[in-house]
């Protein structure tokens, strides 16, 4: 492996593959280093990756019975206080139709059998024995020469290439090393993810929730659920197990002094998540750091000379209130960040303003159109009446509107009014809606 | 059917397949300053932040750290303001770090 490559990718995760798949099918020689023993090992999500892009990676992937675990026909928004749960629900037959809304991964298996497809369009491709998946080996430098990326360094070893994408996941030393992000990113706009698998009986998991075939459900909660922090909490089904967990507001956690896994404690033994989780046998606890989606937090520009950086490893990951989007975002930008290195390659033409196109494909694609529009959405659902004043008030409304007390009603108006009185102040309301009707 | 118990967090962390535990040896690949944590940190935030609790306070207060138990996270690389935190991926060879079995 002495010659140089056309390009090295740094990371096999969804955005590193993604990118590998795309220059594979493009007869690109590059290399994949994976720090893990092997793609997926050590990559944690929630998680659904939203949309159809996998469809572009892995034509008729629904034909195939491995990789990804459910897809998502039944959607769930959760308001909650102590012990009630008002849920926005939506389930439809329409989502049965492929290409599906969004699959329910589980990244030790779905980015493993995503790295097999990646090793057989490089079978195909003209550099069979030339382009490789590299695992166990931790990139440690990338090379820079007269300010350009030229190559990386794994110890003593050195790799080269005409460039090289940065696909390293959320805690991005590469990409602080190489300057485009602050040696220190403080805790502000960072959240804190931790997860549980619970594995159950797969028919007691499908008739307790209503799962038909490979049909599945996500649901997200807010309110009591991460008992007072900034934040929510997400289920997800896979085949014969839940993802249950919680994103946790880094900055705020730390202000309030509590321990993330004591909040999920709490969370676990809400009435109707204990109900929902009944059963089951914890298999695996994890957790990892994830992006806010917020633009303070993210670099200021995704490339230089010979460089490009995609995925988490540049924040590409945002909730605003629909879905919490990171693995599609990941893998459009590994797409795009690949094609700006194949016209790269075409032109003989690696350099800053070359890199740039990847950028300008980025901020023309739904990704950064998305986070470009939904700032203000993002800013709504960190803000703690939204996290904590309105759950309480929706569930007391519904506690009121729902009970039935063999005395006059009163009306609907007059009782969500002393709810909000109860639980907020009209001019939170309004503030909300204020900035509500912004972010929509 | 029983009500799901929930695990202490060692029982959580028993869950978790850790790299290279059969070398009695590992390098770290988080260096703490507790020097730092127990000398002008206003917070010590990592000691209940953490979720593998590799952070502990003694009964005196001072802030331990070990590194065994770290599942890469990164959530202490944030958390710390006070610049205590040096924090690297694991050696896959001679590291500590994860295989994650879900993930």
């Amino acid at each position: 492996m002495d010659e140089k490559f056309d390009c090295i990718i740094v990371g096999a995760g969804v955005a590193g593959l993604a990118a590998a798949m795309t220059l594979a099918r493009n007869n690109m020689k590059f290399l994949l280093i994976e720090k893990g023993e092997f793609p997926g090992s050590k990559n944690v999500s929630g998680g659904v990756l939203w949309g159809s892009d996998l469809a572009k990676l892995v034509p008729n992937y629904w034909e195939e019975d491995a990789g990804w675990d459910r897809f998502i026909n039944h959607r769930r928004l959760t308001f909650m206080d102590d012990q009630s749960t008002f849920s926005v629900d939506f389930k439809s037959s329409h989502f049965n139709e492929t290409p599906y809304t969004g699959v329910v991964v589980l990244r030790s298996k779905f980015d493993r059998w995503l790295a097999e497809k990646v090793e057989e369009a490089i079978a195909e491709s003209d550099f069979a024995m030339d382009s490789f998946i590299a695992t166990n080996i931790l990139v440690e430098e990338i090379l820079m020469e007269d300010g350009k990326a030229i190559g990386i360094r794994t110890g003593e070893e050195k790799f080269y290439a005409d460039s090289v994408i940065i696909a390293e996941g959320v805690n991005n030393l590469l990409t602080r090393q190489v300057g485009l992000q602050d040696a220190y990113v403080p805790a502000d706009h960072m959240l804190t993810g931790i997860k549980e698998i619970i594995r159950f009986d797969q028919k007691v998991l499908e008739d307790r929730f209503q799962l038909n075939g490979k049909s599945g459900m996500s649901n997200e909660f807010v309110g009591f659920a991460t008992d007072g922090v900034e934040g929510g909490g997400f289920l997800y089904t896979n085949k014969d197990t839940l993802s249950l967990g919680l994103v946790l507001g880094l900055k705020d956690l730390r202000e309030k002094g509590k321990k993330p896994y004591d909040i999920l404690n709490t969370f676990k033994k809400h009435p109707v998540i204990a109900d929902m989780i009944k059963g089951g046998e914890v298999v695996e606890y994890s957790a990892h750091i994830v992006s806010s989606g917020d633009k303070r937090v993210m670099p200021k520009k995704l490339y230089s000379d010979g460089l490009v950086v995609c995925g988490e490893a540049a924040n590409l990951l945002m909730n605003a209130g629909k879905a919490i989007q990171g693995m599609d975002y990941a893998m459009r930008s590994g797409i795009l960040a690949a094609d700006t290195i194949v016209e790269s390659k075409k032109a003989g033409d690696f350099s800053d303003s070359a890199m740039k196109k990847y950028q300008d494909r980025l901020d023309d694609s739904y990704v950064m159109k998305d986070i470009n529009n939904f700032q203000d959405a993002v800013h709504l659902l960190h803000d703690p009446v939204m996290t904590q004043k309105v759950p309480n008030l929706i569930c007391d409304f519904g506690r009121n509107f729902f009970s039935i007390k063999n005395e006059p009603t009163k009306k609907a108006r007059t009782m969500l009014g002393d709810s909000v009185k109860k639980h907020a102040s009209y001019w939170d309301l309004v503030k909300l809606g204020l900035k509500g009707g912004k972010a929509l | 059917m029983q009500e799901t118990k929930n695990l202490s967090l060692p029982e959580r962390l028993g869950l978790v397949s850790y790299r290279n535990q059969a070398k009695s040896e590992i390098k770290p690949h988080i260096i703490v300053d507790t020097d730092i944590c127990n000398s002008t940190c206003p917070h010590k935030c990592t000691t209940y932040v953490c979720p593998a609790n590799c952070y502990t306070m003694d009964e005196k207060g001072v802030v331990h750290f070990q590194v065994e138990d770290c599942i890469e996270c990164g959530t202490c690389m944030y958390a710390c303001d006070q610049g205590a935190v040096d924090w690297n991926f694991p050696d896959p060879e001679i590291g500590r770090g994860v295989t994650w079995n879900f993930g």
